[in-house]
């Protein structure tokens, strides 16, 4: 959610700078994953607000609060500036016949000019991205980003009369939306309707039929509590992804909804002076239920293996608006309406623990003595990898999607969609590509194996796979380790152990702790494989000759030249070597890789009696 | 007659992050934990119910999940978690508390790849329960993997976090070569998610974590694309 620092400032003015005040929301509230710097001198927060705390951190306000609790800072309370405007009474009715609309608040206002907006509303609105379209929405927008409570305004002359009803959808029933979309309902939604019964709203996004035009001049605004389960189910259904319906999905609290509409009200006021307002009318069938529970000092504590103090639990209380009663250390609290994420004491250990800082808690290592089971599966996992490694297979893991099979996903972002059957296809894959390149491996020849799971109708398996030039095998784990251990109990009565993954294995993981490894990417550009042989009298090393080869192949052979082949003849040695070739940025041509190895042909030919075969 | 000794067999070479699981599993081993595995193709009720993550929640949006064509009620699971899960309710069953399990395995997600993001990765579970487990043996545990696998210098810190089945939750952040890293989530087991596997969260409490396997592997060693890790290419296997 993207947060204006600027914004902030109005209801927290005492607030640190905006670089300080990002550490301080990634540390204790939710990850500020980018500061944006405006020219306008702004700063805007992209914040990832978490889903546990959506309902009420989703707005500038919202912020806002946590922030002056956290800080203990003054937090500017917009109320009183709400002056409310001189209210008549009114013939609007509401009617709810559903369970999905735990609040309704409405209101008619008249005499309205629709127009564009004043600038600074216009401001706000872009600070965070946001397209300002006339005053009447862009007031209805401000008020969500301002408070987080969704609202919607109508134009009541589309309306067929002063009356709202909200209630189940039918299926089939249609509405066009604002975009001008149709969209077809079912039962599990819900639609606004006037008494004519035309379909003004599904609740998640609006109608096309009461739209706010420019000739609108009398409008009803509302400002409903939904369920949170029908809004998400809405949106998935009708793929409906708008503002509200992301705070509708995670539970707002319906004490909100009066409160955005006094916002709404003087907002509106503001923009269009000669309106005339109407009486609020306020349905609210499902009363949010005041939440109290109690927790210990001690159990804080032990959750957080911290020794908080009572004193500390009670200033953060304080600072939190929560009414409390603490009896030694006991604390019974009645939970803020807003913060519907507080259920339990478990709740209260991590409210406390991110408020006072995690960095309070230091590493304890506990002191336990587990009775420790060996899993067999690994077991047999390790010995199996090092039974193929010494045999000369390199391991390798290759996809699990695949294009056919007998398992499929729904909806994937790739066009694999089937789980594979078998270890072998891919394996050929990787002998393939690996065979290209063995020129550029330390290896004699290519030789591999995968240790995977495949999927069968009905079941997973473990495999094992394992190939070469010639062939590929796969079998399942449990057959392999069967028929290995046969061998091996032949050969030296029974050497494989479970568990035991040998002191060579340590060995190796201690040297891996003790040098740090970098990782060298490879070129993707193609290489080029030559080899040179040389005759020399017999008491020359190779190592003169290689001398020779590297000081004049230039910097583009990527590994040490291969003595692959060597033999006497008389008087005289033959060292042949393979050299490789490849750059990290081009694709090197025959004609530059002839010239070096006549560069290195000639140095060679220097020497007396050394000849190039 | 070849330079190379023909007699001796030359050793194939082993996948970067089957080395690290290796010594992942003796670091874990060494603090008690016991090696866990379980099923890749999983149970919604293991990968998402018992875990206190309901269904029509946002909180399901928070991992790309695969569902599987034609079975209602399994997912390619999201996270060993699933494996922890099963383990624990197990070792209850079996009165074998306090339990501590480990686990390295694939893991998906149904998102478009790039060089930080692929459909099959691997993750490292942990899961311990027993009397007063804290978030302080959290960190305790983490900071002693982190030492180990990146290094004695490494520090790590806790940030707040959020899922559904921990609480508190915790974002876990490890500093390498002057940087702060996201590694993965973790957190106290959330007492609902203890009363599902059939334990008493009067009596029992514990942790669990989740950090992602190939990015230890891609900070450690520099490696700069999670994709190379399954690409079948041997000149990843440098280690």
């Amino acid at each position: 959610m993207k947060i204006s620092y600027n914004w902030l400032k109005w209801y927290i003015p005492d607030a640190p700078d905006a670089e300080k005040l990002a550490y301080i929301i990634t540390y204790h509230v939710a990850e500020v994953e980018t500061v944006e710097k405006r020219e306008d001198g702004d700063n805007i927060f992209d914040i990832k607000i978490l889903p546990n705390r959506a309902h009420d951190l989703l707005s500038h306000q919202g912020i806002a609060r946590e922030l002056a609790s956290l800080l203990d800072i003054k937090y500017v309370d917009p109320t009183p500036k709400y002056k409310i405007p001189e209210s008549k009474p009114t013939n609007l009715k509401i009617e709810i016949i559903t369970s999905k609309d735990r609040r309704h608040v409405g209101r008619i206002v008249r005499n309205i000019k629709v127009g564009s907006s004043p600038e600074w509303v216009v401001k706000h609105l872009e600070s965070i991205g946001q397209r300002s379209i006339n005053n009447i929405v862009d007031a209805t927008n401000l008020v969500m980003f301002n408070c987080g409570q969704p609202t919607h305004a109508f134009d009541l002359s589309k309306v067929s009369g002063p009356k709202l009803i909200i209630k189940d959808a039918s299926r089939g029933q249609k509405i066009i939306l604002l975009t001008g979309e149709e969209k077809e309902l079912s039962e599990s939604m819900i639609v606004i309707t006037d008494e004519a019964g035309n379909p003004l709203d599904t609740g998640i996004k609006g109608g096309k039929h009461a739209e706010i035009t420019n000739s609108t001049t009398d409008i009803i605004l509302e400002a409903d509590n939904f369920d949170p389960v029908f809004a998400r189910k809405t949106g998935q259904i009708l793929n409906i992804f708008t503002d509200a319906r992301k705070r509708f999905e995670n539970d707002l609290s319906p004490e909100l909804a009066p409160y955005a509409m006094q916002e709404l009200s003087a907002l509106i006021l503001e923009m269009c002076p000669g309106a005339i307002f109407e009486n609020i009318v306020d349905t609210y069938p499902q009363r949010q239920e005041e939440r109290k529970f109690s927790f210990s000092t001690d159990m804080i504590s032990r959750i957080l293996g911290l020794n908080v103090s009572v004193e500390e639990i009670e200033n953060i209380l304080k600072r939190y608006n929560f009414e409390y009663k603490n009896d030694g250390g006991e604390f019974k609290i009645i939970v803020p309406s807003m913060r519907l994420d507080l259920v339990g004491e478990e709740d209260m250990a991590e409210e406390i623990g991110r408020i006072i800082g995690y960095d309070r808690i230091k590493p304890i290592i506990p002191k336990i003595n587990f009775k420790l089971k060996i899993n067999e599966t690994y077991a047999k996992i390790v010995w199996v990898r090092n039974k193929l490694l010494n045999d000369g297979y390199s391991e390798v893991m290759t996809y699990t999607f695949c294009n056919k099979g007998e398992i499929e996903v729904e909806k994937s972002a790739s066009d694999k969609k089937f789980l594979r059957t078998n270890l072998s296809d891919g394996l050929k894959e990787s002998l393939k590509l690996n065979k290209i390149n063995v020129s550029l491996l330390n290896l004699g020849e290519v030789k591999i194996f995968e240790i995977g799971t495949v999927f069968k109708k009905g079941s997973e398996e473990m495999h094992i796979a394992y190939g070469d030039k010639k062939e590929i095998k796969e079998i399942t784990l449990d057959e392999y380790t069967k028929l290995a251990r046969a061998e091996t109990q032949v050969k030296n009565s029974g050497a494989f152990a479970l568990g035991d993954m040998g002191q060579g294995t340590h060995d190796a993981l201690n040297s891996l702790l003790e040098s740090p490894q970098k990782f060298k990417m490879w070129s993707l550009f193609p290489f080029i494989v030559r080899d040179v042989a040389v005759w020399v009298p017999k008491d020359v090393s190779s190592e003169n000759v290689l001398k020779i080869i590297k000081e004049n192949m230039g910097n583009m052979v990527i590994r040490d030249p291969e003595l692959f082949d060597e033999f006497k003849k008389n008087t005289k040695i033959s060292y042949a070597f393979r050299l490789v070739f490849q750059s990290n940025d081009r694709t090197l041509t025959d004609q530059e890789i002839n010239e070096i190895m006549a560069k290195i042909t000639n140095k060679i030919k220097e020497n007396d009696g050394w000849q190039v075969r | 007659m070849k330079a190379d000794n023909k007699n001796k067999q030359q050793k194939g070479t082993e996948h970067p992050l089957s080395i690290l699981a290796n010594k992942a599993y003796e670091i874990f081993s060494e603090m008690g934990f016991e090696i866990a595995l379980g099923p890749e193709l999983e149970t919604e009720w293991y990968n998402f119910d018992v875990l206190n993550v309901p269904k029509d929640h946002p909180a399901r949006d928070m991992q790309d999940t695969f569902w599987i064509k034609d079975r209602p009620g399994f997912v390619l699971r999201t996270h060993c978690t699933s494996v922890s899960a099963r383990e624990i309710e197990k070792a209850g069953k079996e009165g074998r508390l306090p339990c501590a399990f480990i686990s390295v395995g694939k893991i998906f997600r149904n998102e478009a790849t790039d060089f930080s993001h692929e459909m099959q990765f691997h993750q490292i579970d942990g899961a311990m329960v027993g009397e007063n487990i804290s978030l302080a043996n959290l960190k305790g545990v983490l900071t002693q993997f982190f030492k180990k696998m990146l290094g004695e210098n490494t520090d790590i810190e806790f940030r707040p976090s959020f899922f559904p089945f921990t609480e508190p939750s915790i974002e876990v952040f490890a500093k390498f070569k002057g940087k702060w890293l996201e590694m993965g989530g973790s957190g106290v087991i959330h007492p609902t998610v203890l009363r599902n596997f059939g334990l008493d969260p009067e009596k029992v409490q514990g942790f669990a974590f989740g950090l992602g396997f190939d990015r230890i592997a891609m900070v450690k060693w520099g490696i700069p694309d999670v994709r190379l890790f399954y690409q079948g290419d041997l000149r990843l296997n440098q280690f």
